[in-house]
Order: structure tokens, then C-alpha cells, then sequence
């Protein structure tokens, strides 16, 4: 892996110069919430870098909210800055659904394609944090291109992937100063982010423990919690790794895939009428039977990556990690 | 390359009225379209919606399609308006069907009630093309009253063929019934087979998969024998749209066909 340092203000400079050719996306604050918006020259001094992460996933980029999938022209590259670690570990899994060999979705698969992803270390965690949990660092380990760490008044680029280094090679500028190691000072920036996660989330199960907690009746919990759910779907649009759609149909055999979710009512009926998910407290727990039981069982792949978003989002105030921590001391 | 979205075109030919609510639609395609039999394909109504069926024509046919569909919703109210000249599209074939293969040499029973008999219907002209490799074929099939029984004129020419013993009940007869009255499962009573050892298939609506599958396994019939057609939401039919999600298994590609050990632990399979 190549490491590279700039002085923040050179790094700012080269945004701008390169905003002006490339599709850029970064967080920024926008009243209360930070999303991910695109960068210009005048907005890349902004740019709010190792926060704990922007309120929708990184999913919105593969994976639009509503995207006509028979004639709508394939996207360009874009280039994502600011990619939080539990972001990036989620797309294991949306790559083993979307990327299938039996069935490829070539809208996912050009868009993944077309995407250079720069990660970021997280310095800032929130309330909600709990990727340690989970066995994921606070700093990204995999899924990046180009990793995005900084210190004092330097910026320092880790070089991942092959495309990562690809682009790299073609917008680098004498700016970019090649080094050795990230300095130690990161290091300890990253452990103590981690700390913190982790001193948050002491009473929070481990991930096999939790797996069983689910699969156990506690039906008191569920109808508990279920209580304030309205149904909404905030937790699912949040979540980085909530991947069911449904196809509607437009003239001339057009189909929208639009995101859904097994929140709404009606999800699973049948047209006989019959519907396995028809009571609310069902619902709530089948969205936790899925990500610590189904998805792991049917993908090896972890489905919670411990955002925490589902926590934010709710307006019921569920809170995911507290449902957790009921049922274990069941 | 292939847009797994995107449907092909086929004709509508004619519909066929099979009872009040049920009709036959005959499809022919663009171009040729191979599936096996117990997969099922999604038909798109241009604008309107799509909705997951299976054929009820033979998997040796190419170039033509039958499908059979009860009215019960938006896109199969609009389907049974038809007449013929539109088209008509659809994506698949998807999922899993009967494993044919391990039907040869053996005696196969098969229990279909309602709408239930269109697949089953696929399944049995598609063994009838090598009815040699099958010992026996028992089929049961019930429907509601006499004028509910969808496909009158096959079971004349089913009955005749050699290795094939039909049996049919009503749930509740008229004057022009002389065949058995009563749920699907008493016929099961008349079926001289060994049941240890007979592959069972099972298609219907829930409750008579429910009660059809526990006699099965009363009379002796193995689990891992038993192969059942499931109804759930299929939507996308590629494993990724989560609406057949059924604990570990997405319906529309490890199914539709299960056999009853593979799914009997899951909670709600019947509804």
C-alpha cells in the first residue's frame, strides 16, 4: 500500500481543481443532518471529514432510492470522499446479493464499477456507534480504494486497490508527498475512537450471542418495542445493508426498482391474501431474524455493520442496541 | 449482455375460460423459451404490474406457453380481460422445479386441489413424454363443486394413459358428480402404493398443502419425499428484492419446489 501526505490547504486546492472534471461527492452539514452532496469549488472547504458518519449509507450510490433499471443510461464514475468503515464492511454483502453470478444487476454492477470509494477514519463517533461490537474498527480495513486519514495540518491518502491506484496515478499532483508509514499520531487516533465506541457498548452482546437472542421467543420484548413502531421504514431506507425493492411497472415494459421494505404492511402477502408478516411485532423482529440470522446463515455475511442509524432514525424511538440488551436479560 | 429486468415479448394467443374466476392463457413466444417444469416465470401486463406464475403447458414445448391464472388480484383482473392479440411480457425462468431425475423409477403420487392442478398439470405432460421411466403415477385431485374443476377435457385422455390412475373428488357434489365427494385427502385412502418409499408432490391452496402433507405423513411417506410448490411474494425472481424471503431461503431461487424436511422447522410456511 502507498501513503501519501499533503498540507490540508493543497489538499482543499486540489479538490477544487479537480471537482471542476470529476463527479465528487462528499458530507457536508445541511441543517441538522450531514448527506452526502456534491462537491464544487466553492464548497470543498466544508467538507466534514472523520465525523462518525453522513445519515444516509453509502448505499444511495449503488443503489438508488427509485432507478428505472430497463432504459435508464449507465452512470459515470463518481468518486465518494468520506466513507465510513461500517459503510464500506456493508457492502460484502449488498455485493454477494447484487453481484450474483446467476443473476449480475448490471446497474449495480456498472455503478460499483464506476466508483472510487475514499474511506475515512472516524475521530468523531455518536451515541449510536457500535461497530466494535460487531468486530468492525472505526477506520476502514477493507472495501476502499484510497483511505483518508489526517493529522495536525496534513492529510494523509493510503493507496488500497488497483483502481484506487489507477486514479490516483492520473490526478496525483507534486503536492502529494510519498512516505514510508502513517505517522504513529494516527494510530492513536484510531485506537481511541475505538475505545470510546467500545466503552459505549460494554453491556451490548457479541454477535453470536445476539444471533441467539433472536432466534429465542421473548415475545413480550417484541410486542414491547413494537409499541412505538409506525411502520415507517426510516430503519430500513437508513441501513446500509436493507436491500429489498420492488419492481413497479411503466409503459413500453419499463420497471422502477424502488426501494421497500418488510417494515410496510403487506410486504410478504400473498394473493391468495394470506400474509406471514401481518402483525406488526412480526415485522420488527423479522427485520433482526434477517440481519443476525438469515443473512449471515445465507451469506456468510455479516448484516449489521453497528451504524447505528436504525437508532437515529426512529421516530418511534426504538432503539436497537436497548431491544438487545432486553432480550439478554430475559 | 442480458438485463435481468428487462422482459421478452410474447403473444397472447386466446384465453380459454376454465371456471368462473379461472382462465388459460396461450402464449407464444418471440423466440423459443426453455424452463423445467416446476419453475415459473413473471408475466408483465405492459404498464400495469407483474406477478409470478407457473406454466401449465409441458417443459418439452418451446415455442408455445400455457398459463393458467385465477382472478385475485389488480394484474390478474386486468390478464382475465384480455382476449387475445396483446403482448405480453415475461422474465424467467426462475428458481428451482421437481427434480425429475430422481422421479425416474419410481412411483409418484401427486395431490393437487383448485388452481393447484395448472402446475401440476406441467408437471405430469412433462413425465407423460417418457411415462416409461415412471413406475406408476397416482394423481388426486379435488376441487370446490364440479364446474370448479379447471382443464374438463384432459382428465378423460389423463385416465386412459397406462401407467396413470386418476382419482377426483368435490368438495361438495351435484347430480352430474359420480366420482368420490369429500376434501382432497380422503382419496388418499384409495391410493394402493408403497408409501415409503413413493415421491410425493403437493400443490394447492395452503390449508390443503397444510392437511395434505400431514396424511401424507401418516401413511407413511418420508419427508424428504414429500415436494411442495410454495406461494409466497415473489417479486424480482433473482434473489434480491427480499419479498419470498422465508427464513435462510429466498422462494424464488431455492424454491419454489422445497421438499417438506427442507422447510418444516420455519414458522408460517402454511400461510
Amino acid at each position: 500500500m502507498k501513503n501519501y501526505a499533503i498540507e490540508r490547504e493543497k489538499w482543499s486546492e486540489f479538490l477544487k481543481r479537480i471537482a471542476q472534471k470529476e463527479n465528487i461527492y462528499a458530507p457536508f452539514m445541511r441543517e441538522k443532518n450531514i448527506e452526502y452532496l456534491h462537491v464544487n469549488a466553492d464548497n470543498a472547504d466544508s467538507i466534514e471529514y472523520h465525523i462518525a458518519k453522513p445519515t444516509s449509507s453509502v448505499k444511495i450510490f449503488f443503489f438508488p432510492i427509485k432507478e428505472n433499471v430497463v432504459k435508464n443510461a449507465l452512470e459515470k464514475r463518481q468518486i465518494i470522499i468520506g466513507v465510513p468503515a461500517c459503510d464500506l464492511a456493508s457492502l460484502n454483502l449488498m455485493d454477494k446479493i447484487f453481484l450474483d453470478e446467476d443473476f449480475l444487476d448490471p446497474y449495480y454492477q456498472k455503478r460499483r464499477e464506476e466508483t472510487i470509494l475514499i474511506g475515512n477514519d472516524c475521530y468523531e463517533i455518536t451515541d449510536s456507534c457500535h461497530c466494535t461490537a460487531y468486530d468492525i474498527a472505526p477506520y476502514p480495513t477493507k472495501n476502499y480504494d484510497i483511505n483518508l486519514a489526517s493529522h495536525e495540518e496534513k492529510i494523509y491518502l493510503s493507496v488500497n486497490s488497483e483502481k484506487g491506484e489507477k486514479f490516483f496515478d492520473s490526478i496525483k499532483n507534486g503536492d502529494f508527498q510519498e512516505i514510508d508509514s502513517l505517522p504513529d499520531a494516527i494510530d492513536m487516533k484510531r485506537m481511541k475512537t475505538a475505545e470510546k465506541v467500545k466503552k459505549q457498548n460494554k453491556q451490548l452482546p457479541e454477535l453470536d450471542s445476539t444471533r441467539k437472542l433472536v432466534l429465542e421467543d421473548h415475545e413480550k420484548v417484541w410486542k414491547k418495542f413494537a409499541k412505538t413502531c409506525v411502520s415507517c421504514g426510516a430503519c430500513s431506507a437508513i441501513c446500509p445493508t436493507c436491500h429489498c425493492f420492488l419492481l413497479l411497472d411503466k409503459e413500453n415494459f419499463e420497471k422502477i426498482k424502488n426501494w421497500d421494505t418488510c417494515q410496510y404492511p403487506s410486504f410478504e402477502k400473498v394473493a391468495a391474501g394470506e400474509d406471514p408478516l401481518r402483525r406488526l411485532y412480526d415485522r420488527l423482529k423479522n427485520r433482526y431474524l434477517c440481519k443476525f440470522v438469515h443473512k449471515p446463515d445465507m451469506f456468510g455475511e455479516i448484516a449489521c455493520t453497528g451504524c447505528g442509524r436504525c437508532i437515529d432514525a426512529c421516530i418511534g424511538e426504538i432503539n436497537k442496541n436497548e431491544l438487545i440488551i432486553e432480550l439478554s436479560n430475559c | 449482455m442480458k438485463n435481468i429486468y428487462e422482459p421478452l415479448k410474447f403473444k397472447l394467443d386466446k384465453v380459454v375460460e376454465e371456471s368462473p374466476l379461472i382462465k388459460t392463457f396461450f402464449l407464444t413466444p418471440d423466440e423459443d423459451f426453455t424452463f423445467k417444469t416446476g419453475q415459473f416465470v413473471e408475466v408483465t401486463i405492459d404498464g400495469t404490474g407483474e406477478a409470478p406464475y407457473t406454466p401449465s403447458s409441458s417443459a418439452w414445448v418451446k415455442d408455445k406457453m400455457e398459463i393458467t391464472i385465477m382472478k385475485a388480484g389488480y394484474v390478474t383482473e386486468k390478464m382475465h380481460k384480455m382476449k387475445g392479440g396483446e403482448i405480453l411480457g415475461i422474465r424467467g425462468p426462475f428458481g428451482r422445479g421437481y427434480p425429475i431425475d430422481k422421479f425416474y423409477d419410481n412411483e409418484i403420487l401427486i395431490l393437487g386441489g383448485g388452481v393447484g392442478i395448472a402446475p401440476l398439470r406441467c408437471l405430469i405432460l412433462t413425465m407423460l413424454e417418457e411415462e416409461e421411466k415412471f413406475k406408476k403415477i397416482d394423481i388426486c385431485f379435488g376441487a370446490k363443486t364440479p364446474p370448479d374443476f379447471i382443464y374438463k377435457d384432459w382428465y378423460k385422455e389423463l385416465g386412459d394413459h397406462k401407467r396413470v390412475n386418476l382419482l377426483r373428488s368435490v368438495d361438495k357434489a351435484d347430480d352430474s358428480w359420480d366420482e368420490t365427494e369429500g376434501l382432497v385427502t380422503v382419496l388418499l385412502d384409495k391410493v394402493k402404493t408403497d408409501f415409503s418409499k413413493v415421491m410425493a408432490v403437493v400443490c394447492g391452496p395452503p390449508i390443503m398443502m397444510k392437511f395434505g402433507t400431514f396424511r401424507l405423513l401418516e401413511l407413511g411417506v418420508k419427508e424428504e419425499n414429500i415436494y411442495l410448490s410454495m406461494e409466497k411474494n415473489m417479486s424480482c425472481g433473482l434473489g434480491k428484492c427480499g419479498h419470498c424471503a422465508m427464513g435462510n431461503y429466498f422462494v424464488c431461487k431455492d424454491g419454489p419446489v422445497f421438499t417438506y424436511a427442507e422447510i418444516k422447522d420455519y414458522p408460517n410456511i402454511w400461510i
